[in-house]
């Protein structure tokens, strides 16, 4: 499978650079969310959140859809391991930052962090730890 | 061994890809604090040493690809310009010249955007 990626089609290619780009952009926002929620800047935290993590997670996951159905991976029964589990922590860590985004902005409103700002940063660090965990499964591509 | 390589080279092209994100929010005026701005530098010191390591590693474990190929010669060069930019942004941060600051940024993100499109096309390969 890995020299399969290797040498994929070109057509993928438009597709995989859309998926990557927003998978960076959401790993290097998501990293910026913590220093700076950590740092007690939960304005800056919760701005990232909604204009640069929520936007990167779109861009990613239609990147992934779109590369998926040009692979056709979605047609192989059973569907291969590391399709599911991309599509499990892409999907189950968006409900997670939508939650980590209303805790940040309540607590950019009050002024102060508290409980809100500890469960923000607990959620932006599962998110993070999720996405390792994808692109492990995309790189070696267990079945 | 390739899985485990790609791994890594993945992982530290993400580190690169933290401190483009978030030099960006400087270069955008947002005020952040100096621990961002120690992990965005740290980010790139190890995704730096990762992403050139690693991908030599790669190159050398594969047959199909040569080190004396267009597209990877291409990426060294990217590589360098992008650490030289790197360390200018990193120095000049520490100056306080925030004014170069952003184009210097500007031009490394263009770099690294480079890099990306190299490693995903992979132009005769």
């Amino acid at each position: 499978m890995s020299l399969l990626a290797a040498i994929r089609p070109d057509d993928w290619n438009l597709a995989l650079f859309v998926h990557l780009l927003g998978a960076m952009v959401l790993v290097g926002s998501l990293v910026l969310v913590v220093t700076q929620i950590a740092s007690d800047n939960l304005r800056l935290g919760f701005r990232t959140l909604l204009i640069a993590v929520i936007p990167s997670w779109i861009v990613m996951r239609v990147g992934a859809q779109w590369i998926a159905s040009k692979e056709h991976v979605d047609d192989i029964d059973p569907t291969p391991a590391w399709v599911d589990i991309g599509y499990s922590t892409s999907e189950g860590s968006f409900l997670l930052l939508l939650i980590a985004t209303a805790c940040a902005g309540i607590a950019a409103r009050r002024a102060r962090g508290g409980g809100l700002r500890t469960a923000t940063l607990v959620l932006v660090a599962i998110s993070l730890i999720a996405y390792a965990v994808a692109i492990w499964a995309m790189s070696t591509k267990p079945t | 061994m390739y899985d485990t390589l790609l791994f890594l080279h993945l992982i530290a092209a993400f580190l690169l890809a933290v401190t483009v994100v978030m030099y960006s929010a400087v270069a955008l005026g947002a005020a952040t604090t100096g621990r961002a701005l120690f992990v965005a530098d740290r980010c790139w010191d190890v995704g730096g040493l990762g992403t050139i390591i690693l991908g030599v590693w790669l190159v050398l474990n594969l047959d199909q690809y040569d080190i004396t190929d267009g597209w990877i010669i291409g990426a060294i060069v990217l590589w360098f310009l992008a650490t030289g930019l790197g360390q200018t942004v990193q120095r000049r941060t520490a100056a306080g010249e925030t004014a170069a600051v952003a184009t210097l940024h500007l031009l490394r993100t263009l770099t690294v955007l480079g890099l990306l499109v190299l490693m995903v096309w992979k132009p005769g390969a």
